[in-house]
């Protein structure tokens, strides 16, 4: 039998992250999967996560597969997943501070000022910098595929986006505790992620641990939002071993 | 899931039981409590469900711990993790392995952390599961399992036992049950239960001696003498070793090592390598392939 499909979703929120993601982000980490299985990585664009879930929805086939998602992406995978859970063998949600929860908590300032223009080379890599453990993994390859993409799809922010995040967000909560999350899932989180703390990524892993048997939790050391760029190894190992567990 | 055919080998004048299968990189699994217990005891079955998986792409080896399973007692009475310690590594010795990739579950976590600390060489990696007997803190161990219910030695005992360390009891089969028990009908376990139950070696000597040792443990880990890639694993739903221990521990660990990990286990008490044993060893074996 054909082992199903990795799907990437990436994330960033088009218009506001001051770093322009799309597939590229995922780096050296698609190899790793590609030398075992198929892999797709998709480019969501949708001003709105609603219209994000309707790109990653038409891009699910009959065949199931698992889904990975980093921040926003997590969500949007969390979110098809529930609506499919025929399709969907798994859910892996990466650095996805998008979906946890933030409660009454205090602005996060990582990515306050940062340097005009905006979404130009140098801003840009001053955003990922900001993200990052180490700047070691922001190369020539990043930088440029970070620029091809602004020049591409020039981020407009939507005022939409904030309120359909919020209507996603309550609706995956409310699937957590009442009937449970109906799909294996894991959260991936970097042990120095500066936009999310430890805390929010293990409470985001136990809202889905509420009535979801299988429900993991891995933290990956000196690694910020992009854990998949800063340790791909570790990111391939633990999302092999979840996907191939069963 | 059967164990191999258990073999024995001479370490330093203790005849001591290890279990051998498949071929590849070593890995050694170290399972938890300690000699001399009366209402249950853990052996080399305790790691069933992943030797065999495992074995088929790993050389995996299973030893009974000094005065556990089916190894001889301490010499000299000398009932002390330090014992454990020795003998383990003596034990690797032994055997002549390469740098090994330790995995260690409760009580065993600690041996092997101590036995990396003292002796790297014959370390490759460590993983560390739901270890409190390692982890800073306060273990709730003697509150959750003080006083069971049943008369020693029973097998109602022992299941009271497993299954209170569990998240679903029904992982607590007959067949684990009738492994405890044949350990605590052997003569030799039943005389390290006189010493450290009636003797009282367990209050008057293991523990105050394993205290003053792990003192000087949590501080060497602290100090980043641990030095090997270690991988810290943890049932999300263990009552004795609480999930919050854990995270102190593999904080511990990370602030000197980069390659270390974190891994929860949803619907899992103590033995998450018992409750989810695929999930258990797809971590374990992914880990061990790219230390």
């Amino acid at each position: 039998m054909l082992k199903e499909a990795l799907v990437f979703l990436h994330g960033g929120v088009p218009g506001v992250t001051p770093y322009c993601s799309g597939p590229h982000i995922w780096g050296r980490s698609l190899e790793l999967f590609a030398a075992e299985r198929k892999v797709v990585a998709l480019e969501l664009r949708g001003p709105t996560v609603d219209a994000q879930m309707q790109e990653a929805r038409a891009a699910l086939g009959e065949d199931p597969v698992h889904l990975v998602g980093h921040d926003l992406g997590g969500l949007i995978a969390l979110a098809v997943a529930a609506e499919a859970p025929q399709r969907v063998r798994s859910v892996s949600a990466v650095a996805s501070v998008a979906a946890a929860p933030t409660g009454d908590g205090v602005v996060n300032l990582t990515l306050a000022h940062p340097p005009p223009p905006l979404w130009s080379r140098r801003s840009q890599a001053w955003a990922l910098e900001r993200v990052s453990y180490s700047h070691q993994h922001i190369d020539d390859a990043l930088l440029d595929a970070c620029e091809r993409a602004a020049r591409k799809n020039p981020p407009v922010r939507s005022e939409e986006l904030p309120p359909s995040l919020m209507a996603a967000k309550a609706r995956f909560y409310e699937l957590c505790r009442e009937r449970g999350y109906p799909v294996p899932a894991q959260i991936i989180w970097g042990t120095h992620d500066p936009l999310g703390s430890f805390d929010q990524g293990l409470w985001l892993f136990r809202l889905v641990a509420q009535k979801q048997r299988i429900a993991q939790f891995h933290a990956i050391n000196r690694t910020g939002a992009l854990p998949f760029r800063e340790e791909p190894e570790a990111f391939h190992q633990i999302v092999s071993a979840f996907v191939e567990a069963g | 899931m059967p164990m191999p055919e258990g073999r024995w080998i001479d370490v330093e004048g203790l005849r001591t039981r290890y279990y051998e299968a498949g071929s590849g990189e070593p890995i050694v699994m170290v399972y938890g409590g300690n000699f001399g217990t009366s209402d249950s005891a853990s052996s080399a079955y305790t790691w069933n469900l992943n030797m065999r998986p495992l074995s088929e792409r790993f050389r995996v080896i299973v030893p009974d711990k000094v005065g556990q399973g089916y190894t001889d007692n301490p010499q000299n009475d000398d009932y002390t993790m330090r014992a454990v310690v020795r003998h383990l590594a003596a034990f690797l010795r032994a055997m002549e392995l390469p740098p090994v990739h330790l995995v260690g579950h409760s009580r065993g976590g600690y041996a092997c952390a101590r036995l990396t600390l003292e002796q790297h060489d014959l370390v490759r990696s460590v993983t560390l599961v739901n270890s409190g007997t390692l982890s800073p803190g306060v273990g709730t161990n003697e509150v959750v399992l003080s006083r069971p219910p049943y008369p020693k030695y029973t097998p109602e005992c022992v299941r009271w036992v497993y299954q209170s360390y569990s998240f679903d009891p029904r992982v607590v089969t007959d067949e684990w049950v009738k492994a405890v028990l044949e350990i605590l009908a052997l003569p030799k376990y039943q005389e390290s239960v006189r010493k450290v139950e009636q003797e009282k070696l367990g209050v008057k000597l293991f523990l105050p001696e394993l205290a003053r040792e792990k003192r000087e443990t949590l501080q060497w880990l602290n100090d980043g003498r641990l030095q090997r890639p270690s991988q810290v694993v943890w049932g999300f739903d263990d009552r004795t070793a609480t999930l919050e221990r854990g995270i102190e521990l593999f904080r511990m660990i990370a602030q000197h090592e980069r390659r270390a990990q974190f891994h929860v286990i949803n619907q899992s008490g103590h033995f998450p390598f018992r409750e989810h044993p695929a999930r258990f060893n797809a971590l374990l074996a992914r880990f061990v392939a790219q230390c």
